[in-house]
């Protein structure tokens, strides 16, 4: 078995012996359920389109998403458990991938179970199926981004309290970052420049239906720088 | 085979580990159990994070197998199994879960992975066990847990740091017999506070003090090589304590007085270092007859490792 299998079976067991995985879940489904049929009356807006569902995401990742990574590391180093974790043979990239995959499955599972949604509403009206794929797509690409910060703030966190609120607060910072643009009057190069920061822009941008490959790879670059940081911190937590 | 040569690692401003070298050859015959011995903060948990490659040194050298900490880490954490201090588990895992895991990493599979983890967790005692959640699990079968963890992959060099913290008395023994059996054919590194499992399971013990050799070889080398001290133990009726704490440095060859205690009906027990010379205890008896003291008791001692121990941990304190 490799050493990324290895770490993201243990990571799954761990979620799932523990209620953090069920409490989520049902968080996350109860409440995008609640927020699609009774708080934006789908059925009374006369619009076959499952938009509303997948845009009030990112505002439930930013505090979802802390929630299921605030442990990854924090919760390692008060157990002490982080020294035997690095001291088996794995490299610091395999744990971090492993670790990053099983937060990963964790929220494709929850998006799975929400797919009843658009299949029980699909009587309504012409849904256009790509457009619901290219959303699944994007909520998919959003999440991988957030669970990447999520876990490199839990990496420099002490303990998971300080790893949840620091990383609800930058969550909410880099999707919200968009809209300071349209609040304030911003010269026009600034806004372009926050609104190519903001996830939540690039995220819109994607459950319009049209996947550009800009907007994809900008979400794999924040993967990918993320969990690279986070690899980092621990060679320099070696040195300490 | 273990390599440290002049191994030093800072912390901040702190320097836990100041200038340290020792070698630990396995040797082809069998196993060596090797002891790291010392007070609290005199840098055996560091030196044993700098052997399994958690903590980078911040100077010198330290190499397991001629593999080098800094370039070779992931070989060297193949070969070597360690138990950390505390014995770290992951409590919402079983016991099954947690090996299961464990045997994974060390890219353990089908026929082997079941042999090496039942071998495991019957030489740790944990039959019983193995399907509880480690969070309900007591100290001492954690602590078993973590030891298993260490040994399932049979590795050549296994590595403890305080591995009979917590335990209660049965259970040490226990722990130590299974130390004791596993280096018999592996090479065996252990931190400890208690001078007792010293004696009990090393064969060579390295003494430590802030951060600094005080003293290595066997029991019985450091022992005779206390700077060619004798120690003498001594009864003695006739004068007070503080009397005797006065007079016994009138002793041709004295050196230090380690303790004086009431023995009861008059008496002083007195232990005391001297001089390594032929006639100490006649020495002893004139000076006891010149002072018209009554000698009850008297012999000569082996310094044991706790004399030697406090000795050498308290003189760097100018005590």
């Amino acid at each position: 078995m490799t050493p990324t299998t290895a770490v993201f079976r243990k990571e799954l067991k761990s979620y799932f012996n523990s209620p953090i995985a069920y409490i989520a879940t049902l968080f996350f489904l109860v409440f995008s359920s609640v927020w699609f049929f009774y708080i934006q009356h789908f059925f009374a807006s006369n619009s076959a389109s499952m938009r509303v569902f997948f845009s009030v995401m990112p505002t439930i990742f930013t505090v979802l998403v802390p929630a299921l990574t605030m442990r990854s590391w924090a919760e390692e180093k008060r157990m002490g458990t982080a020294e035997l974790l690095l001291t088996l043979p794995f490299r610091e990239r395999d744990v971090v991938i492993g670790k990053f995959l099983a937060t990963f499955s964790l929220l494709a599972i929850m998006l799975a179970l929400t797919i009843p949604v658009p299949f029980s509403v699909s009587a309504f009206g012409h849904f256009d199926p790509g457009q619901i794929v290219g959303e699944y797509l994007g909520i998919l690409l959003l999440g991988a981004a957030a669970i990447a910060i999520g876990q490199f703030i839990s990496s420099v966190s002490s303990n998971q309290i300080s790893a949840f609120i620091f990383g609800v607060i930058v969550l909410i910072a880099i999707t919200m970052v968009s809209q300071a643009a349209s609040i304030f009057n911003l010269p026009v190069w600034f806004a372009a420049v926050l609104n190519y920061l903001s996830l939540g822009y690039h995220f819109e941008s994607l459950i319009k239906g049209v996947v550009d490959t800009r907007d994809v790879l900008y979400f794999l670059v924040a993967v990918t720088l993320f969990l690279y940081l986070n690899t980092k911190v621990l060679v320099f937590k070696k040195w300490r | 085979m273990v390599v440290v040569e002049d191994l030093r690692k800072s912390y901040g401003t702190f320097e836990a580990v100041k200038g340290v070298s020792f070698s630990v050859s396995g040797g082809e015959a069998g196993g060596e159990i090797v002891g790291l011995l010392g007070p609290n903060g005199a840098g055996k948990t560091t030196i044993i994070k700098i052997l399994t490659c958690y903590h980078y040194p911040t100077s010198g050298r330290a190499s397991v197998d001629s593999l080098d900490v800094y370039e070779d880490a992931l070989a060297i954490k193949k070969r070597v199994g360690y138990l950390p201090e505390n014995a770290p588990v992951y409590q919402d895992l079983t016991v099954a879960e947690y090996l299961d895991f464990i045997a994974n990493a060390r890219n353990l599979a089908g026929g082997l992975k079941k042999e090496r983890t039942d071998w495991a967790v019957h030489e740790c005692g944990l039959e019983k066990m193995y399907y509880r959640g480690i969070d309900t699990l007591s100290k001492g079968y954690r602590q078993r847990v973590g030891l298993a963890q260490a040994i399932i992959h049979d590795p050549e060099i296994l590595i403890l740091d305080e591995p009979t913290t917590g335990l209660d008395p049965n259970q040490i023994i226990e722990i130590r017999e299974l130390i004791r059996r596993l280096g018999e054919k592996k090479t065996v590194i252990l931190s400890t506070h208690i001078l007792q499992e010293v004696e009990a399971v090393c064969s060579r013990v390295l003494i430590l003090n802030e951060g600094r050799i005080a003293a290595q070889g066997t029991v019985e080398e450091i022992t005779k090589g206390m700077k060619g001290e004798v120690l003498f133990h001594a009864t003695l009726k006739g004068a007070d304590a503080d009397s005797l704490k006065a007079g016994l440095p009138e002793i041709p060859g004295f050196r230090k007085l380690l303790s004086a205690t009431a023995a009861g009906a008059g008496a002083v027990s007195v232990k005391f270092s001297m001089d390594p010379v032929d006639d100490g205890g006649e020495r002893i008896f004139d000076w006891a007859v010149g002072r018209r003291l009554k000698l009850l008791e008297l012999a000569q001692e082996r310094f044991s490792l706790e004399d030697i121990f406090v000795k050498l941990t308290h003189e760097g304190d100018g005590k």
